[in-house]
């Protein structure tokens, strides 16, 4: 790829801000470029980054979702609650397989009324995600789980490494899960970049009704993206639970805006039809390494959520702005038309 | 060679109480050049869809190469080898070149994976098939709408193509570009492939079909060879009457007093050294090629654009018009392009859709809205341009295409403008409501003395209704003539011949 | 001619055009008829049912609010953020200004300042929100999402998350008030302001061009209207119906907190799926706001019957009928798509 060609890459920019903000970090407290600073900042990537990726494919496809922290949420406390009643002590790969599938059934239900109401998901999506909490809050009666299953809590006491900062003396370790997020980073990639579903999704992004003229599924497609991301929010739940050894109901508070957010600074179109999981990746951590170092950038923990309603502004700002400039500019050369199109082709 | 590949019998086609398709049919042989033609509504891309598998027909059968059905869905029209280029080519704007062009081929064959190799490979092979060279890896929302339509031909002709349908291929095209379009077809027609080409250019089916059939009305009106039909016959195919509108003829008595004009006006990448004068009872027309800046001119005039140079005048003051907010507070009406996404707001009613433009002049001293004022403005409207419907209070939905139009032009006569500036006003629209607005822009421009700008594509409407053409090519006009001093071949020459020629 | 036709078929007419509040009028007579059923005659406390009717006036002041973002085809997710800061906001003002032991003449008039103040509050969010929408030509979904995030940022930022309290007690006793011993206070005020936006979009110029807008806003554009106008406009009378809702609830609750109206955004959106409001804009009545907030109450005293329910099914009901009111109005508008 000729470096002209990286200039005009949203996540070259993207990368430049992430390297500018670790070195101003870095430069005010010395304690970025530390060893257990770094596993801590991957730790506190797992979560929104498995679930940005969900979430990227239904932006990509021109959709958006609300309800997946919901899902995640649901699952969590499913999954514990279940491994709880019945004693399971078998292995906790059960426990991941259960709540993708749950999961996946949530977002079927999303993918299959917004394939067939055709209204805009949003509203749909609020729908489900209000149907989700009152069934964790009502039907499951939870809110706190404090003790964990033996093989939750099994996997929540295994690390891969852990490091200790000389200086400071704080201690981190490398979570098993983090090979969750690296495998829902390669699967999307793999999905979006590779196979035709993943085309057909950014087609469908990119106009719909042509998409169905060339002959893709239209329907199916939204059905599998809004599948495909309640499948991760199920897996996402559980994961959370690992990673804080227990379940709370205000884990995922706000993880909605803030997803989105995410996968909007990494440059996916909210209209769809744009956007990569590396892009969505580099906006995840670009989020987390704003509200993990808040203090150090001299923001008050108070106004974090402030700075993510900057932040979704700021980041889609430039391009809708672009968009609006344009609609009074001519963007093909009418006057150089026949000069400029030889030139081209010859 | 005498094959027949396919074959539509007697299809029919409603939508809601309108007739679209009225048992009409269709014949075409293996490797055979068909000119679909007709009028704008005709029933033409209502029969196309129909092919493709897009609509399901009320009644009637299809009949391909060998087979007989009651309806196809698309991919079995797909898997047929049925492929159509429509006007607004389902191009992916946000995809590369390469994928475009491959994504057929990889969905024929089922493809479930993605090999970005393979995929360059086939576009590649494509491209250099017809002839043509693009940037593989460009994306397509930056390229012209030639290259568009180049990329849609590319992608069409992948692997077990039988019939490839082009709905109107040829509109946004220079002359040179339908040159290379026609070569290609007749290469992919040496190739035993059926062409069935849709147009309302007589020139072209003398150039390139070898058949043609005529639909007026959603009618099959004639099905014969192209050699030998004379132009009299072809208009009387189309438009079902010996149409004889005379020229228009401006009344001069107002000729030393100018109502708008405009001076050295440009539009970066637009248009530029744009100059004319619009006396009053003038109407004023602008053709060219879709492409060639008419479209952006009348949108500058309007102030959807901002011009980066040069000055308007109207009754020799000058203005500046920086939004459509601004041009109807200097009296300059439009009539857009795209009624359906311009000019109608569909899911409300005609009432509604007639007071629109002059909402704040029907506010009553204490700021609530006069309802029965715009009510009877709207009457006036619909009696005086004979809008034919049932109630005020239904959705403009209910309509025709020209008894819509006509709403839009009410809409804005009721702003009572000085300057009327149409663009492609009868696109659409039957030949009787077509009749009627040219009549009544006479009318206007007679008894209102109203300055008209007609911008349109539709040589015959310029060359009828126009006292003075301008000829606009790559964004600068390159002639300016007497409507009487033309006939339509050559305004059809000066149009499409290509710069350097005698024009320039 | 056609006057005369028009007059006959009138009534008829009427209610063929407005059958989304024909039906919200039968639900409302059948959700009458299960509660006295399931009552058996036996009505319920007054205390229950009186507990409730304080709650929808809020949500149905932020439900029209909602409705004017709709109609003019996008969505304001800002309003319960907006409702959030202008209470918080104009609780502390109000704080400041009440002298101690002032006779209620002062008492309603640091009320009026205090409401004012809100209102202006709402009224410079909603501009800020309109803004993004109509001249950075954000997506009014994302814009709303963010501007939301950042009007309740600033929420949180100021109270650090926690809540004013020692409020003067004259908003709450005015909340808390019943007319002629009957009528709460809250549902006059939602009265009232349900009758102002009914008279903005039906009687004045802005209300016709937000339902044009929503509509088709390239057509509006093209007609001369001033687009940038028109929905600044919609999101800032938006903003300040959002606030008069946080007033309300700062009364209800006796203070102010950064998390008060986050139970009710799909509770807004839900009363607006319900009036027919389309989501895709351009249709959309206040009467069908005003019954559908009613039919909700019912409901919701419905569940109070019901001890046994649990507060938190609540979430799960109004999420389903969300859904359920949508398959509804999808289908049966295609329904009549198909016939003709």
């Amino acid at each position: 790829m000729s470096f002209k060609k990286i200039l005009k890459r949203n996540e070259f920019y993207i990368v430049i801000i992430i390297i500018a903000l670790s070195l101003i970090i870095q430069a005010k407290s010395g304690q970025f470029f530390t060893e257990n600073n770094l596993v801590d900042l991957a730790r506190s990537l797992i979560v929104p980054g498995m679930m940005a990726s969900g979430l990227f494919m239904v932006i990509a496809s021109g959709n958006i979702d609300v309800s997946f922290p919901y899902t995640a949420m649901l699952c969590m406390f499913g999954v514990t609650k279940l491994f709880q009643t019945i004693d399971y002590q078998g292995p906790v790969a059960a426990g991941f397989l259960l709540a993708a599938v749950i999961g996946a059934f949530l977002g079927l239900i999303n993918g299959i009324l917004a394939a067939w109401l055709k209204l805009p998901t949003l509203i749909i999506t609020l729908g489900t995600c209000t149907i989700y909490l009152g069934f964790t809050q009502g039907v499951l009666k939870s809110s706190v789980i404090s003790v964990l299953p033996t093989p939750l809590a099994d996997m929540a006491a295994t690390n891969l490494f852990s490091v200790r900062n000389a200086v400071t003396n704080l201690g981190s370790s490398m979570p098993i899960s983090i090979f969750l997020l690296i495998g829902a980073l390669l699967l999307v990639g793999f999905i979006m970049k590779y196979t035709m579903l993943g085309r057909g999704i950014y087609a469908v992004g990119g106009d719909p009704v042509a998409a169905e003229r060339v002959g893709f599924n239209v329907k199916a497609i939204r059905i599998f993206v809004f599948t495909f991301c309640g499948m991760m929010g199920g897996i996402t739940g559980l994961t959370q639970v690992t990673l804080s050894g227990m379940c709370q109901i205000n884990f995922f508070d706000g993880y909605e805006m803030t997803i989105i957010a995410a996968v909007v600074l990494g440059g996916a179109s909210i209209a769809g039809g744009s956007g990569s999981v590396i892009g969505t990746f580099l906006g995840v951590l670009l989020m987390k390494l704003i509200s993990n170092n808040l203090i150090l950038l001299g923001i008050p923990t108070n106004w974090s959520k402030l700075m993510t309603g900057v932040l979704i502004i700021a980041g889609v700002c430039i391009s809708s702005y672009k968009a609006v400039a344009a609609e009074r500019k001519i963007t093909s050369n009418i006057l150089d038309s026949k000069s400029g199109k030889e030139a081209a082709h010859e | 060679m005498s094959e027949i590949l396919l074959e539509v019998k007697e299809i029919s086609k409603h939508f809601g109480g309108v007739k679209a398709l009225d048992r009409v049919g269709l014949t075409m042989k293996k490797g055979e050049i068909h000119c679909l033609m007709g009028e704008n509504g005709c029933g033409k891309s209502t029969l196309i869809k129909i092919i493709s598998g897009f609509y399901t027909p009320d009644a009637g059968e299809i009949y391909f190469d060998g087979k007989t059905y009651s309806s196809l869905n698309i991919n079995q029209a797909i898997q047929l080898g049925i492929q159509v280029i429509y006007q607004d080519m389902s191009i992916f704007p946000n995809l590369t070149v390469a994928e475009n062009i491959a994504m057929n081929y990889e969905l024929y064959n089922k493809k479930k994976l993605v090999n970005w190799k393979t995929v360059e490979k086939i576009a590649s092979q494509s491209l250099k098939h017809i002839g043509i060279e693009l940037p593989l890896q460009e994306t397509v929302g930056n390229l012209s709408v030639a290259d568009k339509q180049l990329i849609a031909i590319a992608r069409s002709i992948l692997y077990n193509s039988r019939l490839i349908i082009m709905d109107e291929p040829t509109s946004a095209l220079t002359r040179r570009e339908v040159d290379k379009l026609f070569k290609v077809i007749r290469q992919l027609q040496s190739e035993g492939i059926s062409i069935l080409f849709v147009s309302h250019k007589l020139d072209e089916v003398f150039e390139i079909a070898d058949y043609f059939t005529v639909f007026r009305n959603g009618k099959l009106i004639t099905s014969q060879p192209a050699k030998g039909i004379t132009n009299e016959q072809f208009v009387y195919y189309m438009t079902g009457r010996k149409i004889e509108e005379d020229y228009f003829q401006a009344d001069h008595s107002d000729q030393d007093k100018t109502l708008f004009k405009v001076e050295n006006l440009r539009l970066n990448n637009g248009f530029e050294n744009i100059n004319f004068e619009i006396h009053p009872g003038e109407i004023l027309g602008i053709t060219g090629l879709l492409g060639s800046g008419r479209t952006e001119l009348a949108k500058t005039l309007f102030g959807m654009y901002q011009a980066d140079g040069g000055k308007i005048f109207i009754e020799d003051q000058e203005v500046v018009i920086k939004s459509p907010v601004d041009a109807l507070k200097l009296k300059i009406a439009y009539v857009p392009e795209d009624r359906l996404t311009e000019g109608l707001f569909l899911t409300q009613s005609i009432e509604k859709n007639m007071i629109i433009s002059h909402i704040d002049s029907l506010r009553k001293k204490n700021k609530t809205l006069d309802f029965d004022r715009g009510i009877s403005d709207s009457r006036k409207w619909v009696e005086s341009l004979g809008i034919k419907l049932h109630e005020l209070k239904d959705s403009i939905q209910t309509l025709s295409g020209g008894n819509q139009q006509k709403v839009v032009l009410g809409k804005w006569l009721e702003t009572e403008p000085k300057v009327l500036i149409l663009n492609g006003p009868t696109v659409g629209v039957d030949i009787g409501a077509k009749y009627d607005i040219h009549n009544y822009l006479r009318k206007l421009a007679d008894e209102k003395k109203m300055a008209i700008l007609l911008i349109s594509d539709d040589i015959s409407e310029v060359l009828m209704n126009c006292n003075r053409i301008l000829i606009i090519k790559s964004g600068r006009i390159t002639g300016e003539y007497k409507n009487t001093d033309l006939d339509s071949s050559k305004l059809q020459a000066l149009i499409t011949e290509e710069e350097g020629g005698k024009a320039v | 001619m056609n006057n005369a036709a028009a007059n006959k078929t009138g009534i008829l007419e009427r209610i063929r055009r407005d059958n989304n509040n024909v039906k919200l009028v039968i639900m409302m007579i059948l959700c009458l008829l299960v509660l006295a059923a399931a009552t058996g005659g036996k009505s319920a406390t007054p205390n229950q049912l009186q507990l409730i009717a304080y709650l929808f006036p809020e949500m149905g002041v932020l439900a029209l609010g909602m409705m004017l973002a709709m109609v003019s085809g996008g969505i304001d997710l800002t309003v319960i953020a907006v409702a959030d800061l202008s209470g918080i906001l104009s609780c502390m003002v109000m704080k400041e200004l009440m002298p101690p032991e002032a006779n209620l003449a002062i008492q309603l008039l640091v009320l009026l300042i205090t409401l004012i103040f809100a209102l202006a509050v709402g009224a410079v969010c909603g501009i800020f929100t309109g803004t993004l929408i109509a001249r950075i030509g954000i997506p009014a979904m994302v814009a709303t999402l963010g501007a939301s995030d950042i009007i309740l940022g600033i929420a949180v930022g100021i109270t650090n998350g926690s809540a004013v309290k020692e409020l003067p007690p004259i908003l709450n006793q005015v909340v808390n008030a019943r007319l002629f011993g009957a009528v709460p206070s809250t549902t006059i005020i939602f009265a009232i302001c349900a009758a102002i936006v009914a008279f903005i979009l039906n009687k004045t110029a802005l209300g016709f061009k937000i339902y044009m807008i929503g509509s088709n806003k390239a057509a509006s554009k093209y007609s001369g209207m001033n687009n940038e106008k028109i929905y600044t406009l919609t999101y800032m009378i938006s903003g300040m119906l959002a606030s008069v809702s946080g007033l309300l609830m700062c009364g209800h609750f006796n203070s102010a907190r950064s998390d008060f109206g986050k139970a009710y955004l799909t509770p807004a959106i839900l009363i607006c799926v319900l009036a027919g409001v389309n989501p895709n804009g351009g249709r959309g009545k206040v009467s069908g706001v005003v019954l559908a907030v009613i039919i909700l109450q019912m409901l919701s005293s419905g569940f109070a019957l019901f001890q046994n329910i649990s507060d938190y099914y609540k979430n799960l009901i109004w999420g389903l009928v969300l859904i359920l009111v949508m398959i509804v109005n999808v289908t049966s508008e295609r329904r009549k798509v198909w016939k003709g």
